[in-house]
């Protein structure tokens, strides 16, 4: 039969595995939204070396596992001198993650500018850059947002597997109090709520913040 | 999809049923009647057991099991377990044994566990010529140990606040660091351990100090006397007729010390 | 501890990904009935069908694939089914296949014109032919594009199973790691030939969708 009474003496490290889980995804989401901008600029780039590189970044990342890349920066890099913590190493290896799908759909978003919006903002004198990032860019977050905030989800599950470096994330978590109720099945019950409970309110929470902040007028 | 959450949940619930298992015989007559041992070890715990360029097991547990199964004239079936599912597996019967399980009052309450068979502990180790003989001796030393790990904090409560304890994240770097010399010491398991004192005799390694110790049991269900029973006497005709020496010396690079034995 | 040479590696390795190869065979099959019948429920004109399909899909959409093969893994014993690895890994791989090929397929059921279901209708075909002869064939074709792009997806996924101790290629790349203490070669020749599976796969993919027509994004 089921038995849930381990579960009010394991509420304190579930919270504690949620909070840590939750830190990693604001942390990647920052640094991927970022990454990804300056990836897709990149590849728009004049520099013919520069979008080779970036290209081949996005292949790589996305033609091998999340566990393999979690595990080459983290048992793989020291033997090149690169001696990452547990918890650096998973930050690294979302981000890099986040940003292969990313830069993507930046790209996908900025194409779906028409190009005379651009001409027009440098017609008014102004810079490249800032043609970028007051007109074109403001209007690509309308196509980028929804297929950004599904690849945020994304990593929210993936994230799972870094309880494999020993990163104390949710599923870290689920492992140690396993091994000590011998309940497995009602432990990973409870944790995969969780994790469904957390990309439900991820999800709606972003919906939210789109219609008011990007969609709003619409 | 992601405004489901309760059908989503339903869906879940509605996917599973329950039942429990019933009651079983004594595992020794099981054992007996399929000619099987089946005997649960890990792939990846050098040396007690790991793969061999074949992708065989090898190590101090895979030959322990294999003595059981010839002393049981029984086959052996290794079975490869994680640390997740190990304990699942034997109390779901999927194996009869496991091996390499450390004792400790939680596990106890779920299953039973024979007299302790190899040596598990955390020792410090160091180059011959460096003095150090307790916990008080590290004093204003370099260590490097495996963040996060037992060995951390074992060392970390016995260490004197001088010491200087460098947390590495893996055993590669744990060993590099004192291979290399960045550090004076280094705090690992035996089974670590044993890795350095054989493969670098450069600079002499040697064992220094236990930190603690957790001597390696056979683990079984509860309520197999009879199994028990064969498994002791067996792991006492290993201890005397010496080839439990000869396995350790063999994985181990030195024979039992039976007060490594003691939990 | 060193007796391995270079080769063995590369070697015991290439054997390895045969299960790789060999499971997400088995979970592209296995997940494309299982999601065929998903989908049908989907579209089905009974509301609570439909409901526990969109559920369903929900669910291992908004979960972890680690924790789904977990709870298959320590799940299905408690049913009193005794479950090797490979079955859990097949298990979980399909039912995690069927929910995401059930939802390319249905973006390509709704993207069909609606006068081709009234046409079938109106020929007197019941809704089952309809679906079977009209629709599915040209959902399915249409969608081949994102179903290919899944399919590097699943390669991808494998690799997960190993945590759950199915001995494919990342398994065995753990295990080999373990004896040597070589993790820069052992998790980049993994790379590698992850990467080998996956980018035809994606080069593929990428040149069906644009020959032809229909964009799915997802």
């Amino acid at each position: 039969m089921l038995d849930f009474s381990w579960l009010p003496d394991a509420l304190t490290v579930l919270a504690s595995g949620v909070a840590t889980t939750m830190g990693l995804i604001v942390v990647v989401t920052v640094l991927g939204t970022v990454l990804s901008i300056a990836g897709a600029a990149a590849r728009r780039s004049r520099s013919k070396g520069l979008r080779r590189a970036v290209g081949a970044y996005v292949e790589l990342v996305r033609n091998t596992p999340f566990l393999v890349q979690l595990f080459f920066i983290f048992f793989g890099l020291p033997g090149l001198g690169i001696r990452l913590n547990a918890v650096t190493a998973a930050i690294l290896a979302m981000t890099l993650n986040m940003t292969a799908y990313g830069i993507e759909v930046v790209r996908a978003g900025l194409e779906a500018v028409p190009k005379g919006q651009g001409e027009g903002g440098a017609a008014l004198g102004l810079s490249r850059t800032r043609v970028f990032l007051s007109v074109v860019l403001p209007q690509a977050l309308r196509v980028i947002f929804p297929a950004l905030s599904s690849q945020i989800i994304i990593i929210l599950l993936e994230s799972a597997v870094v309880s494999q470096i020993a990163v104390r994330d949710l599923t870290y978590e689920a492992d140690l109090l396993q091994s000590r109720t011998f309940r497995p099945f009602e432990t990973y019950l409870v944790v995969t709520g969780l994790y469904l409970g957390l990309a439900t309110a991820m999800r709606r929470g972003m919906e939210a913040g789109a219609h008011r902040w990007i969609f709003r007028g619409r | 999809m992601f405004r489901l959450l309760p059908q989503a949940l339903a869906t879940a619930v509605g996917l599973l049923a329950f039942c429990a298992g019933g009651a079983r015989a004594d595992g020794l007559a099981d054992i007996q009647k399929s000619g099987v041992l089946k005997v649960g070890v890990f792939a990846d715990f050098p040396p007690f057991s790991s793969v061999g360029a074949d992708m065989s097991l090898k190590g101090y547990d895979i030959d322990v099991a294999k003595a059981l199964a010839t002393g049981l004239k029984v086959k052996l079936a290794l079975v490869e377990v994680t640390g997740q599912n190990r304990i699942p597996y034997l109390t779901g019967h999927r194996v009869d044994v496991l091996m390499s399980v450390g004792k400790n009052a939680e596990r106890e309450k779920v299953i039973a566990f024979t007299q302790a068979y190899a040596p598990y502990y955390i020792a410090v180790i160091g180059p011959k010529a460096t003095d150090v003989k307790g916990a008080s001796d590290l004093a204003d030393k370099s260590i490097s140990v495996n963040r996060g790990t037992l060995e951390d904090t074992s060392l970390t409560a016995a260490a004197p606040k001088s010491a200087d304890i460098r947390r590495f994240d893996n055993y590669s770097a744990v060993m590099q660091a004192f291979l290399s010399g960045q550090v004076q010491l280094m705090a690992v398991g035996n089974d670590v351990g044993a890795q350095v004192l054989a493969k670098h005799t450069d600079i002499a390694p040697e064992q220094k100090f236990q930190l603690l110790s957790s001597p390696d049991h056979l683990a079984i269900n509860k309520e197999e006397p009879a199994l028990l029973k064969v498994l002791d006497d067996a792991i006492d005709g290993m201890k005397k007729d010496g080839s439990l020496d000869k396995v350790s010396t063999q994985w181990l690079g030195k024979p039992l010390d039976p007060k490594d034995l003691v939990d | 501890m060193d007796e391995f040479s270079t080769s063995d590696i590369v070697i015991n390795l290439l054997l390895a990904a045969r299960w790789t190869l060999a499971l997400t065979l088995v979970a592209f099959l296995g997940g494309g009935v299982v999601g065929l019948l998903i989908l049908a429920a989907r579209i089905d004109p009974r509301p609570w069908l439909a409901r526990s399909a969109n559920g369903y899909i929900g669910l291992f959409q908004g979960t972890p694939l680690l924790l789904q093969l977990f709870l298959v893994f320590f799940g299905l014993p408690l049913l009193g089914l005794q479950i090797e690895p490979w079955m859990a890994a097949s298990f979980g791989l399909t039912f995690y296949a069927s929910a995401y090929l059930a939802e390319i397929w249905r973006g390509g059921v709704e993207a069909l014109p609606k006068g081709q279901w009234e046409a079938a209708r109106a020929l007197g075909l019941p809704r089952s032919a309809c679906l079977r002869l009209v629709v599915l064939p040209q959902a399915l074709r249409m969608t081949l594009p994102p179903a290919v792009g899944f399919l590097v997806q699943l390669v991808k996924a494998t690799a997960v199973t190993s945590i759950i101790g199915y001995a494919e290629l990342m398994r065995t790349a753990n295990a080999i790691n373990n004896a040597t203490f070589e993790p820069f070669t052992v998790y980049g020749m993994v790379a590698a030939i992850y990467f080998a599976l996956c980018f035809p796969l994606t080069a593929y993919a990428r040149r069906l969708e644009a020959g032809g027509q229909h964009r799915f994004g997802r």
